[in-house]
């Protein structure tokens, strides 16, 4: 099994675990996470308003989700794998780099609920849910499934063996936590820790 | 995404969704400066490339390889295919621009 990390951070993190031979079955996501893998491996993620995308390509059996945390900045396009559109790209290259097809990509999309009240209108999680939703019918993905909106924080299980999602609301004492994380986030904005490598001529 | 920042830099821009695609419309339409991704259906980026260097009329078009991989085996590949540059994913607009004018001299 093979699996790929893009994000904040990288390797094995809290919340992760890992077979006996070292293989990662259950892998956590954090805000800016891209990861893709297949087999027995299970992503697992928290969504308050920001949302996650799950791809699988169903023949292959490749997978991968991303944590998206706003569309853009709210000055420019943002270019980091907090935002929306990096952080699909990235996704749609890391299973495809795994051997999924992107002709056969479909979608399941969770998260984009209104927890960060007050902060704007839209909601940032209208409009990261209005962002996937469109992105995906331009890149002609078939969204399959969706939980997007409401108002409770999710936490999101994606199966790649199976493509299954298991999606729970979060009980009320861990909304806080979440809303201090994604209200951190979204105040630091841009000025991500993501490391951008230089061009290079040959 | 590539699209967008070659666009707002003032750049009239021709997309293609795969390596066939993009052949068939460098056949009809003359560029300066070709960008690919490597991992693409129907026709990866590296084939892309060794396509196009195969044409006469393209052998001194600039290419500039845009993708996810890192590694230095398929930079590697890239550069025997024919590639000018290899920009990695994620990438900063501002180098993406500096690049792309340094390539187009």
């Amino acid at each position: 099994m093979e699996n790929a990390r893009f994000g904040d951070r990288a390797g094995i993190s809290a919340g992760d675990a890992a077979c006996a031979d070292g293989r990662i079955r259950r892998k956590r996501l954090d805000i800016g996470d891209v990861v893709a893998g297949q087999g027995s491996m299970t992503l697992h993620t928290l969504l308050g308003s920001c949302v996650a995308v799950c791809l699988r390509d169903p023949v292959s059996g490749v997978g991968g989700m991303n944590h998206i945390l706003v569309p853009s900045s709210t000055t420019d396009v943002c270019w980091t794998t907090r935002c929306g559109v990096q952080a699909m790209e990235l996704l749609i290259n890391e299973v495809m780099k795994l051997g999924a097809d992107r002709r056969r990509l479909v979608a399941k999309a969770f998260g984009g609920a209104n927890v960060l009240q007050g902060f704007q209108s839209p909601t940032v999680g209208e409009l990261n849910a209005s962002f996937v939703r469109q992105f995906l019918q331009d890149e002609r993905i078939p969204l399959v499934a969706e939980r997007l909106g409401g108002i409770s924080a999710v936490t999101v299980c994606f199966y790649l063996d199976s493509g299954e999602v298991i999606v729970r609301s979060v009980d009320g004492s861990r909304l806080p936590a979440i809303l201090c994380k994604e209200a951190t986030y979204y105040a630091t904005g841009a000025t991500s820790r993501f490391r951008i490598e230089e061009p290079i001529l040959f | 995404m590539m699209g967008l920042a070659l666009r707002e830099g003032g750049f009239d821009v021709v997309e293609a969704e795969n390596g066939e695609e993009a052949l068939a419309k460098l056949g009809s339409t003359a560029v300066d400066l070709i960008v690919t991704d490597l991992n693409m259906p129907v026709m990866d980026g590296i084939r892309l490339i060794e396509s196009v260097r195969r044409e006469p009329a393209l052998q001194r078009t600039p290419i500039l390889m845009l993708t996810t991989e890192g590694s230095e085996v398929k930079k590697q590949q890239g550069t025997a295919a024919g590639a000018t540059g290899w920009i990695t994913k994620p990438f900063d607009p501002d180098k993406l621009m500096a690049t792309v004018a340094k390539v187009l001299g």
